[in-house]
């Protein structure tokens, strides 16, 4: 399905829509402005109805078992307070205002505007997500054409017509279509549209996106990000390796922010031997009390601890690797430093890292680097964040709250909104 | 004695009961060899604490270690020098690395006599001359897929009067030409030979869809058959009701639903699961299937949902005895109305995660690239 000023067409309809795209876009930008209150008014209205239960059966079918968790997340962030508090964080007093330079120019009227024509590519199938990449758009004023991702459900278009429905105005700044990305001609015609594109998926996707994008249209890539633990020492020992266990089974790394390896500072194999012997029976009670995960993803971890299993006993494992196994996962203890992806379900790396190696290992990662969760004690805590950051890390937390979202928080480094914005220069 | 031979030649493709002896005679021939000539799969049997002797009833099937698909994309495994394999076939690697299965040459004419013996209640060998489209790949030097092999194959099974194939080799990639592909379905029609259908459900079904936007109807000749096979893959969440593709394909081709067959196969296990009218995939007597717990991996009766485990002793080359697929499944033993009387396997779908999960995925492939490319500039 299309979703083309308000209205829904057939995927029939593409071409023909496609070639009206740009003289519509163009009368709205010309003739329009988008009234962010009414944005906010009806985000509002979308969350108070998610949250008197209306989409609940939905919810549910998407996130089974963590249905209460989705819907409370879902309700906070399109709350009328959370978005003030974020438009304010992100944009500032973005009101126009006068400078009176220090040199060249006496007086220049200063204004932030929507970029204009955001062009967003949602790869995979992350629930909500496009929906999500939309809205951003529309607070920030921009027209919003969508490349659905190919195994969309149909929620998208649901949640922007529910949108248009409770605030019409949205209606001529929204366009979705359901073009499958194999059809360059049609994503080309919408990226020539564009004066940014935001795009959310891996590699591949970002690499065909590069190659189609016009010269000069601004990109903003969220791409996919590798978490890790730092520990240095403890300020509350017991309580901090369960947090950190409650993390590995509570997102089964399965999230950019993760726990993939944890990094231990030390060069001493038997502290690390040490380390591991103590770890692994609290996470193995972690993971076995942890939520039961569907059968696709019970099969997915049983078949990846028994692929290491056969590799064991066929000789095929790396010499330099020991494998401490528990009932419900693993660590693995590894001889170098990289920092790299898990087996995830529960299968962890354990690495040595002395703190003088942390900024210059972390450094080849740079392009991945996210989240770390830093246990160490107290007196350490201001410098080992400080090297965290300076090596590139974007969030540094708790052994716990790896992955724990809050209202205004950064996206990978940077405020999504302040993106979809320009400002603009007027001689006075 | 050769009991692979004896087995993929039994009159009756679905007397699993009566060539139960027979099978584990067959398999237990194949492990002994694998033993001796594959010292890595030697020492799995070996970890596993699991002889060839150990196979003394068809139960004992279950315990033969089983090897998963994503461990053979992993590791590639041969028992046989490269000389002794007429075919190296490599799975679609659809997420990555495939695997790469040999198949020798007593594979091969066993497999032809099973095709024969599998296709022919559905009357697909016939000296009727018919046109082939291919919603596949057309055959290239570069490309090994199974797929692409077996496709090929089933144009052979009558004479070929034209073969037209819905992906392009076109500068070093391929590309779809649904087009292409619908003038030349026009064209048949009006031609006095049937037309069949062979390869990914998907495109069939984008191919069907187009027409109906176009307003295209035909009536094809008597006989035309729609072959699907190949699974749904990529195009796994476009997968449409079965029956909402048999009603576009009697609609919009003219071929009424019991000429519609779908086969499944996989590199890692080649044998051909052909459905019967009621489209379930009996279990052929080249193969025994196991459906295994997603937790402890251990057998469950049937009408569970688990992984999939199946078990042929048709190939030499490659120790892929007991394979296990990333499909979730149920082995379904009531009657069929079509009168075959083995189970049938019925498939659910990949155990694929979803992108959200995969992020991390992601990140760890964007480094490796990185890596790759820098080996690539020193």
């Amino acid at each position: 399905m299309i979703l083309f000023d308000g209205k829904q067409y057939p995927a029939e309809a593409q071409s023909d829509l496609l070639e009206r795209l740009e003289s519509r876009i163009n009368r709205t930008l010309a003739l329009r402005t988008l009234d962010r209150e009414a944005v906010v008014r009806a985000l509002d209205a979308l969350s108070s109805r998610i949250a008197s239960g209306e989409f609940d059966a939905r919810i549910e079918a998407l996130a089974a078992g963590d249905a209460a968790r989705y819907k409370e997340m879902a309700v906070a962030a399109t709350r009328r307070d959370a978005l003030r508090f974020r438009l304010a964080l992100e944009l500032g007093d973005d009101a126009p205002s006068q400078l009176a330079p220090p040199y060249g120019l006496p007086r220049v009227r200063v204004e932030s505007r929507p970029l204009g024509t955001l062009f967003h590519i949602a790869a995979g199938n992350v629930d909500g997500l496009p929906a999500l990449s939309v809205v951003e758009g529309l607070l920030t004023g921009n027209v919003n054409i969508l490349k659905l991702p190919s195994a969309d459900d149909g929620l998208t278009l649901e949640l922007l017509s529910l949108l248009i429905g409770l605030e019409p105005s949205i209606a001529e700044y929204v366009y979705v279509f359901d073009t499958p990305s194999s059809d360059a001609d049609a994503m080309r015609k919408m990226a020539a549209l564009a004066d940014g594109i935001v795009l959310w998926g891996g590699e591949e996707a970002t690499r065909a996106v590069r190659a189609l994008a016009p010269p000069g249209a601004r990109l903003i890539e969220w791409g996919h990000r590798l978490g890790f633990a730092y520990v240095s020492g403890y300020a509350d020992k017991e309580a901090e390796l369960a947090a950190l266990a409650a993390h590995i089974a509570e997102t089964r790394q399965l999230l950019c922010s993760s726990c993939q390896t944890i990094y231990l500072n030390t060069d001493s194999e038997a502290a690390a031997r040490a380390f591991c012997r103590e770890f692994l029976p609290i996470l193995d009670a972690a993971l076995a009390a942890a939520r039961a995960p569907d059968p696709g993803d019970a099969a997915q971890a049983t078949l990846r601890a028994y692929c290491r299993r056969l590799e064991e006993a066929a000789g095929q494992t790396d010499r330099r690797r020991e494998v401490f196994r528990g009932a419900h996962g693993s660590l693995t203890l590894c001889a170098d430093r990289k920092l790299e992806l898990s087996d995830m379900y529960g299968n962890v790396l354990v690495k040595r890292l002395p703190a003088p190696y942390l900024l210059p290992i972390l450094r080849r990662a740079k392009g991945t680097l996210q989240s770390a969760a830093l246990i160490c004690a107290p007196g350490e805590r201001a410098a080992l964040t400080e090297t965290l950051l300076r090596a590139g890390v974007v969030r540094v937390m708790t052994a716990g709250n790896a992955s724990v979202t809050f209202g205004g928080e950064a996206h990978d480094g940077l405020y999504p909104l302040r993106q979809y914005r320009r400002i603009v220069n007027v001689e006075l | 004695m050769d009991y692979r031979h004896q087995l993929f030649h039994h009159r009756d493709p679905y007397d699993v009961p009566g060539t139960d002896a027979l099978f584990l005679a067959a398999v237990r021939e194949n492990c002994l060899y694998q033993a001796a000539n594959c010292p890595p799969y030697a020492r799995i049997l070996r970890a596993f604490d699991f002889s060839p002797r150990d196979l003394r009833s068809i139960a004992d099937l279950s315990r033969l270690p089983v090897l998963p698909t994503a461990y053979l994309k992993r590791h590639h495994l041969f028992s046989m020098p490269r000389w002794r394999m007429p075919i190296l076939a490599a799975s679609s690697g659809t997420s990555g690395a495939a695997s790469q299965i040999g198949l020798d040459l007593g594979s091969l004419t066993n497999g032809l006599a099973m095709v024969l013996r599998v296709m022919a209640p559905r009357r697909l060998v016939s000296p009727q001359p018919c046109h082939y489209v291919v919603f596949g790949y057309r055959p290239h030097p570069s490309n090994h897929t199974a797929i692409a092999k077996t496709a090929f194959g089933f144009t052979c099974l009558t004479p070929a009067v034209s073969r037209t194939y819905a992906l392009r080799y076109k500068n070093g990639a391929y590309e779809p030409d649904l087009d292409g592909v619908i003038r030349a379905i026009c064209t048949q029609a009006r031609s006095p030979f049937p037309t069949r259908f062979i390869g990914f459900p998907a495109y069939t079904y984008f191919t069907l869809t187009r027409m109906e936007a176009q307003g295209l109807r035909v009536r094809l000749p008597a006989g035309s058959k729609v072959m699907l096979g190949g699974g749904w893959k990529q195009f796994y969440r476009e997968a449409v009701d079965k029956t909402v593709l048999y009603c576009l394909i009697e609609k919009i081709w003219g071929i009424p639903e019991e000429n519609v067959i779908e086969s499944y196969g996989a590199a890692e296990h080649p044998i051909l699961y052909c459905d019967c009218p009621q489209h379930h995939f009996h279990v052929p007597i080249y193969s025994r299937v196991l459906i295994r717990d997603v937790h402890t991996l251990e057998p469950l009766p049937p009408g569970r949902v688990g992984l999939v485990n199946l078990i042929t002793p048709m190939v030499r080359a490659t120790p892929i005895l007991s394979v296990m697929t990333d499909d979730l499944g149920i082995l379904h033993d009531e009657a069929c109305p079509c009168g075959v009387r083995s189970p049938y396997l019925e498939i659910l779908g990949r155990v694929g995660m979803k992108e959200v999960q995969t992020c991390a995925a992601g990140a760890a492939a964007l480094l490796a690239a990185d890596a790759a490319g820098k080996e690539a500039h020193a």
